[in-house]
């Protein structure tokens, strides 16, 4: 019997610690978008017009769907969690599918985006209003792409079985790193493309 | 709290030689294999620095033996571009691939886990990523030399547009900026390791304020590491960016389109990090130092609390004193008078560290180990460092001394100098305790002498041509008439510089001769309190204690005449119970 409580409060002890460790990484990371950030503001005020003469809006609507995707991505996600710890199993393999879908349709739009500005004639290298727009979304993108690998082996394991009430520590860790990237992905949005 | 030693369990230890010594998750080991990247590196980016110093001296003349070795292609001389290059990698090689694992990478994990009472990390696997992310840059490193052009040649500070295309063409400047951020990768992830150690894994008992200061340091540091090495990341990511992409952050003026960005904005991103960074590389020298003096002159460390407090401001104030570096970029006068007040609040605390340092030398019974003597060395050294470095921290001097010498003997005091003796004197110390064998003290003692004496010389010799007005960098500085009469100073200072090198060659004969050959090492041959001297056999064992202890005091309990009448020694190990004596607390109390 004693053993049980030493065994389960171990677990709970490496699971904050784990949630530490991840909270401490956000944190780290949400630096190096301030980073970013910071330079397209600073890029931004230094420009007399923005964006510049002959180079057009970016368009809005795609990314604004987009916003909703991901939004949507990480209700799912959390959904599928919320419901792990209330007990439902097995409800977790088809919301992380579901996740991991619409983050596919996410970077799917998003290339949509990037094929569509070039055409339009704004390559990376036009200047600066070029450069903000291409420099944060590639950054952004390869994060989602990180997340997504992340989905599709969280997916697969849950399908198998592998988590439950006790043991979803990655499930918990990786839906904390899926919202960081939407929030991101949700000032990105307001900076880079409407204002 | 009582379970605390069940939630941290023991791990067997791996039995595969790869899973033992190459892809192990032992922080020891781990420890270990920074410990060999960053001498190993020492000693490039001081070859480096022997070859600038031969330039200085005899400006276009053949170098002598690595002349040969290096610089076959151009007859043995040093040209004009491989200068540059010479010069930016000896920076960055010293700051990233040397000081940082020597130091943080090392002890950082050496030291916190044995000194908090934890059997490893708390995520050992991140761990050993960590450190295998930042091979993975000592190989760009390595490849930069080799590609068309040559390694990289815009300074160590990589400012924009000389590290551009336009300003340093070719794969070498480009492979040196991904190598930036890939070795900042491998600093955020050992970082977060050190700080969820210290939040999570303290022994009980253990709490704040008895942790050592080495642990105290090394936290604070991973602190600003955690917050600040990200800016870094961005600013090398944005150039890697404009040099591979054509985009355009920090390139303006002809070569723009559109207006293009702002070389300036670098500066910000790079120092936002770079100013954080220089106490990122001194405070665990400081928590170390702080430790080895309280250590060896047998007192407990003075105003301990007011120690940590002064580390603990000095890590808030460094964040916001980073303009200091940008006065002559035509900053705002207001903010540059703010960001100058700033800078100089930061002598406050470290002054109350210095008198602390002080105060617990004074009449202590000293021990003049090596280690100890690199201690007080350090704090001699980082004295002048320091005092040197209000002139550039005043506006008004610091637009004379801007980009002179004087800045580069200032850094070389406070990050080469205070750094590199604390380091040197944790290996001293510490051997014992990770390879299980004595160094000699007395190649130690040569080595320290060699060191001491002709750092100060040689930084200082920096100090005084830069005063007289020498500006940082130059290829050949007696080109200019106004500068000529100034070889002389730098030609000692040169001969002063060869003599460090040459000072070097003592300790890598102890550390080999001690490594195989060195007598076998007690437990506690310093007879310190901390809890990996009193409770871990050297080298300690995979899990590092049997038994996870209760810690009942600070880290400094010694001279104390209760402990005396107890156990007839004068120190007492921070879990070790005191044995009751009878009514002897409080007649000592009042015959005292």
């Amino acid at each position: 019997m004693g053993d049980i409580i030493n065994y389960r409060s171990r677990r709970s002890h490496e699971e904050t610690t784990a949630y530490v460790g991840m909270v401490i990484f956000l944190g780290s990371w949400a630096m190096l978008f301030a980073g970013l950030f910071f330079v397209y503001g600073a890029v931004r005020l230094r420009a007399p017009v923005w964006p510049p003469p002959g180079q057009g809006p970016l368009p809005v609507a795609l990314p604004a769907i987009n916003t909703l995707v991901l939004a949507l991505s990480s209700a799912a996600m959390q959904a599928g969690l919320t419901l792990l710890r209330r007990g439902h199993t097995r409800a977790l393999a088809p919301f992380l599918g579901t996740t991991a879908i619409l983050g596919m349709v996410f970077l799917g739009l998003q290339t949509v985006v990037w094929s569509r500005v070039a055409k339009a004639g704004l390559k990376p290298a036009s200047g600066p209003y070029a450069s903000a727009f291409y420099g944060l979304t590639w950054f952004h993108a390869l994060h989602v792409g990180v997340g997504l690998i992340a989905l599709l082996w969280l997916s697969f394991r849950a399908v198998q079985g592998a988590y439950s009430l006790p043991r979803h520590q990655s499930v918990r860790l990786w839906t904390m790193y899926w919202h960081f990237v939407g929030v991101v992905w949700g000032v990105m949005f307001l900076t880079v493309y409407v204002i | 709290m009582e379970q605390h030693f069940e939630i941290q369990p023991i791990h067997p230890e791996p039995t595969s030689f790869v899973r033992r010594y190459i892809f192990s998750t032992d922080h020891k080991v781990i420890a270990k294999q920074f410990l060999w990247a960053g001498l190993i590196f020492l000693l490039v980016g001081g070859t480096l620095a022997m070859m600038i110093r031969w330039q200085w001296a005899y400006p276009g003349e053949k170098v002598p033996v690595l002349g040969d070795l290096f610089l076959r292609r151009s007859g043995g001389v040093i040209g004009p571009a491989t200068y540059t290059s010479i010069f930016t990698m000896h920076g960055l090689i010293m700051i990233f691939f040397a000081i940082t694992p020597a130091m943080i990478g090392a002890f950082g994990n050496f030291c916190i886990p044995l000194m908090i009472g934890a059997r490893d990390m708390a995520f050992p696997k991140l761990n050993m990523l960590s450190f295998w992310t930042f091979v993975v840059s000592l190989l760009l490193i390595i490849a930069s030399f080799l590609v068309r052009l040559g390694s990289a040649g815009a300074g160590w500070t990589t400012y924009p547009p000389l590290s551009t295309q336009i300003g340093t063409p070719g794969w070498g400047q480009t492979l040196v900026v991904a190598a930036i951020f890939v070795t900042g990768a491998a600093t955020i992830m050992g970082s977060i390791n050190y700080v969820t150690t210290v939040l999570r894994l303290r022994a009980p008992g253990m709490t704040y304020l008895r942790m050592p200061l080495t642990v105290w340091g090394l936290w604070l540091t991973a602190i600003l590491n955690v917050l600040f090495v990200p800016v870094l990341g961005a600013a090398a990511l944005l150039l890697f960016l404009d040099r591979v992409f054509g985009t355009q952050f920090f390139i303006a003026g002809a070569a723009s389109v559109r207006g293009g960005g702002d070389p300036i904005l670098f500066q910000h991103l790079f120092w936002i990090f770079g100013h954080p960074e220089v106490y990122i590389l001194i405070l665990p020298a400081w928590g170390i130092v702080g430790d080895l003096i309280s250590f060896f002159a047998r007192k407990p460390a003075y105003w301990y609390k007011g120690t940590v407090f002064a580390m603990t401001a000095v890590t808030i104030l460094s964040a916001v004193v980073y303009g200091h570096h940008m006065f002559v970029t035509g900053m705002n006068p207001l903010l540059g008078k703010s960001f100058m007040l700033l800078t100089l609040i930061i002598s406050v605390p470290a002054e109350m560290l210095f008198l602390n340092w002080l105060h617990t030398i004074w009449k202590g019974s000293i021990r003049l180990t090596t280690a100890m003597l690199f201690g007080l060395g350090m704090v001699f050294v980082f004295g002048l460092g320091g005092l040197t470095g209000l002139y550039l921290g005043t506006i008004s001097t610091d637009l004379y001394l801007h980009d002179t010498m004087w800045v580069v003997g200032h850094f070389h005091f406070t990050m080469a100098a205070a750094s590199f003796l604390a380091t040197f004197g944790a290996i001293y110390f510490w051997f014992p305790k990770m390879f299980g064998r004595n160094m000699s003290e007395g190649l130690g003692k040569i080595h320290f002498w060699f060191s001491v004496v002709f750092i100060t010389l040689v930084f200082g010799g920096q100090l005084f041509v830069g005063y007289a007005g020498q500006q940082r960098r130059l290829y050949d500085p007696y080109q200019y008439t106004f500068l000529a009469h100034l070889h002389f100073p730098n030609k000692l200072t040169s001969w002063f510089g060869f003599m460090l090198g040459i000072g070097q060659v003592p300790f890598i004969i102890n550390f080999f001769k001690s490594l195989f050959a060195g007598s076998k090492a007690e437990q506690n041959p310093w007879q310190v309190g901390t809890l990996e001297w009193t409770l871990c056999p050297s080298p300690p064992p995979h899990h590092n204690f049997d038994k996870i202890p209760t810690v009942l005091r600070g880290p400094h309990e010694y001279a104390n005449p209760e402990v005396r009448k107890a156990l007839g020694r004068d120190w007492i190990g921070q879990a070790e119970e005191l044995p009751a004596v009878a009514g002897t607390a409080v007649a000592e109390k009042s015959g005292a």
